[in-house]
């Protein structure tokens, strides 16, 4: 989801760079304010750890695979603050050592995976795990597969839109594109966050900053934080008007995130998602989408039923967390 | 995936001009390219004529210089074959195709002379917050260590994995993920120790 | 003369209760050499982070430790930190610049020495590890030894009065090991070193003290206590190959 250069006009390219520079300012103000500097070290580990998890490829659809955002799991395992600079400074690194991602696109694609999928997966990872009716690690293991799943696609839906309305591909391409392709890798990014969230949390419970409480602040401080990214969203959401063209056939789309593989991937066949009968995008963006939220959700309940112990389900934070 | 041994990459470019110099080369012509009108013309030859330049300058390896434009390609045409949906569907496409691969290359030639350190010591001057340095500084001192180690883990699950079913896979992906941010949280914790043994505060 | 280092019953209990080190006490003279010896568990780096005042993590009311006369307390921890050189047993843990040249100057630079000042002692204290002409190269790409080498320098850096070593020679290879011993002789700092390599111990130290379950059970010149195998085999220990040939009281080629 690295947006290369080239694809992003002048005036996409200034908002999201100011929308990435406001938010990262603020993750970085209350990061000072609010971690102790034993944490130091512990931030540029994550990076390093957020980076190689990025790299991991995971199976999707015969051939094509997946990678990891990690934007979720960044922000429930240190935090939303941390998560955006940790995940900023990942983007970083890929755009100027390893050249994943364009240099003036790094605006949008802060905006994309710190901002939109880290601290806006995150603020839907506190509202499902007040709303789930499971109690304790579950609720957490839950909220954090949903909120990944739809961080993922919400962050390409950003990615969409910022293409879109650059000129370069029409609206009625670009969304359904992205997002289709991304309400089904959303399903591993949530799977593994799910899993690994539920490992640390075996382990060493303490480790996990969305389990260690700390309420009020860090709520007040998203809120903040997610203004210059709703602000970003309704601009661009704002034109959308999308006359999606009729009788556009299900076109295979190998977006082809295949590089840089650390572990060989394994071939899965999954059978064929889309529904052949539908004929209109739109109409199967819609029916996938509603498909796809379906699954996640049945799949995330299952997912915290299985991985968390019934003894570990009741157990709830002393001051309700958000 | 490591980057290139800068000891012997880049070429007179290596020295000369200095990473600040380089970093802000290299963001004006990718600015100018992408802002380049969407009708091929001869102003693309300016951007394409300079890339040259400083790939004679730099002398890349050709496995460096491909390699990470092939990468971009993924993208590009993946994303590139999209914009042929729209009307004006041909020239956009070529347009867009010429203005990625150029940005690319420029940013591949910036990557062979630079190496991230230096590029780090830049960002040190521009004033980026403490928080934001200390960070990137661990990370590209422990990536490879990390990677090593996930490396490290995951040959030693396949030694024992008999059937790649789907699920042990995934199983196994995450334990892998899992067990590195632990270690990474272990690691962390006596990196503090070992600093403040220097003297840090 | 202060001793280097000075420790008078020194406690410490885990977080979770469970005693790590009851009651010990001992001295190193300036430039002496003292090796640190015992079972896995028996807090030998518990103790070593007690040196430099990593431990305990809020600063005890009573000092227990002294370094050249100074107490370790929560006022003095960073003057401590000078006097006191760390080493620790992964230097991936203690390596964290890219380069090697950051990471030696890591120290002084904390110390206010900058510019070409700085740069004269990185180039001096690389020297001195024999690692000529390492400074621009990238931490990454150093073998185990050279990577514990650079730590050297770095620690070296500050001209510390006491080198604390936790187990310096493992994971090297023989040529590793040689050359670390060669290096850690040619120190005149006192040293004190936890390692389970007893013939190390023999070689470099001329005292050693056993520690087991937290307490210090032994302590004397370093060829009688390792000669002594029934106190060795006791505490989890051996009695090192080369002492089966050696008569304890005779003449020994050995520690300075």
């Amino acid at each position: 989801m690295h947006l290369p250069d080239g694809f992003l006009d002048g005036k996409t390219a200034l908002l999201t760079s100011a929308a990435s520079l406001a938010g990262v300012g603020m993750a970085v103000h209350r990061l000072k304010k609010t971690l102790p500097p034993r944490q130091t070290p512990m931030l540029g580990l994550s990076a390093a750890f957020i980076f190689a998890a990025q790299m991991v490829n995971f199976p999707v659809v015969a051939g094509t695979s997946g990678h990891l955002v990690g934007g979720v799991l960044a922000a429930v395992l240190l935090g939303p603050a941390a998560a955006v600079v940790v995940l900023a400074c990942v983007l970083v690194v890929q755009c100027l050592m390893f050249n994943d991602g364009g240099l003036l696109a790094l605006g949008a694609n802060v905006f994309n995976m710190a901002l939109v999928n880290g601290a806006a997966g995150y603020l839907l990872f506190m509202v499902l795990r007040r709303l789930v009716p499971l109690r304790g690690d579950r609720a957490v293991v839950f909220a954090a597969v949903m909120a990944a799943w739809a961080g993922t696609v919400a962050a390409a839906f950003a990615c969409g839109v910022e293409m879109a309305c650059s000129g370069t591909v029409a609206w009625g391409v670009a969304i359904p594109a992205m997002v289709n392709i991304h309400l089904l890798i959303g399903i591993g990014e949530g799977a593994l966050t799910g899993l690994v969230v539920a490992a640390v949390l075996r382990s060493r419970r303490e480790l996990v900053a969305a389990v260690r409480g700390g309420g009020e602040g860090q709520r007040r401080g998203l809120v903040r934080a997610g203004l210059p990214m709703a602000f970003g969203l309704a601009l661009f959401g704002a034109p959308f008007a999308c006359p999606w063209p009729d009788g556009l056939e299900a076109v295979a789309r190998r977006l082809g995130f295949e590089h840089r593989a650390l572990l060989p991937s394994f071939p899965s066949p999954l059978a064929d998602y889309h529904l052949p009968w539908i004929g209109s995008v739109g109409l199967a963006t819609a029916t996938a989408g509603a498909v796809g939220t379906l699954t996640a959700f049945l799949g995330a309940w299952w997912l915290a039923a299985r991985l968390v112990p019934p003894t570990a389900a009741g157990k709830d934070d002393a001051p309700a967390a958000p | 995936m490591l980057p290139p041994r800068h000891e012997t990459a880049g070429g007179p470019a290596r020295a000369f001009p200095s990473p600040g110099i380089k970093l802000a080369a290299v963001l004006v012509l990718v600015g100018f390219t992408a802002l380049l009108p969407r009708q091929v013309n001869w102003c693309y030859l300016v951007p394409a004529s300079l890339v040259l330049g400083a790939a004679l300058w730099s002398r890349p390896s050709l496995r460096h210089l491909v390699g990470r434009l092939l990468a971009a390609e993924f993208f590009i045409l993946g994303t590139g074959l999209l914009a042929l949906f729209s009307p004006a569907s041909r020239p956009l496409f070529l347009a867009v195709f010429l203005k990625s691969n150029l940005c690319a290359a420029a940013m591949a030639l910036l990557t062979w002379t630079t190496p991230f350190h230096e590029l780090l010591g830049v960002l040190r001057r521009l004033r980026l917050p403490g928080v934001m340095l200390s960070t990137l500084a661990l990370m590209i001192r422990y990536l490879p260590l990390l990677a090593g180690e996930a490396h490290r883990m995951q040959r030693a699950r396949a030694s024992r994995t008999f059937r790649p079913r789907r699920r042990i896979v995934w199983a196994s992906l995450a334990e892998i993920i899992g067990r590195l941010f632990l270690r990474s949280a272990n690691r962390a914790e006596r990196i503090y120790l070992a600093m403040c043994a220097r003297g840090w505060r | 003369m202060t001793p280097a280092v000075e420790v008078r019953d020194l406690s410490y209990r885990y977080p979770r209760g469970r005693v790590a080190l009851e009651g010990v006490g001992f001295s190193v003279a300036r430039g002496e050499s003292v090796a640190l010896l015992g079972p896995n568990g028996a807090g030998k780096s518990t103790l070593l982070l007690h040196l430099n005042g990593l431990l305990p993590e809020h600063p005890p009311r009573e000092p227990s430790i002294w370094i050249d006369g100074l107490p370790v307390a929560h006022g003095s921890l960073h003057q401590i930190r000078q006097k006191v050189g760390f080493l620790f047993q992964d230097p991936e843990d203690q390596l964290i610049s890219a380069t090697v040249f950051e990471d030696v100057a890591f120290g002084p630079s904390q110390l206010g020495v900058t510019g070409p000042a700085l740069d004269a002692l990185v180039t001096r204290s690389l020297a001195a590890v024999g690692l000529h002409g390492f400074a621009s190269r990238e931490s990454h790409h150093l073998s185990q030894g050279e990577k514990r080498r650079v730590c050297l320098a770095g620690v070296l850096a500050c001209e510390p009065l006491v080198l604390v070593l936790d187990e310096p020679t493992s994971d090297l290879d023989p040529r590793g090991r040689r050359q670390l011993k060669a290096l850690l002789r040619n120190l005149p700092v006192a040293k004190i070193i936890a390692t389970h390599d007893l013939e190390l111990a023999l070689d470099l130290c001329s005292r050693v003290l056993v520690l087991d379950e937290g307490r210090l059970v032994a302590e004397g010149p370093a060829v009688s206590v390792l000669s002594d195998e029934t106190l060795m085999l006791a505490h989890g220990l051996e009695k090192p190959h080369s002492l089966f040939h050696r008569h304890p009281h005779g003449p020994v080629d050995g520690p300075a």
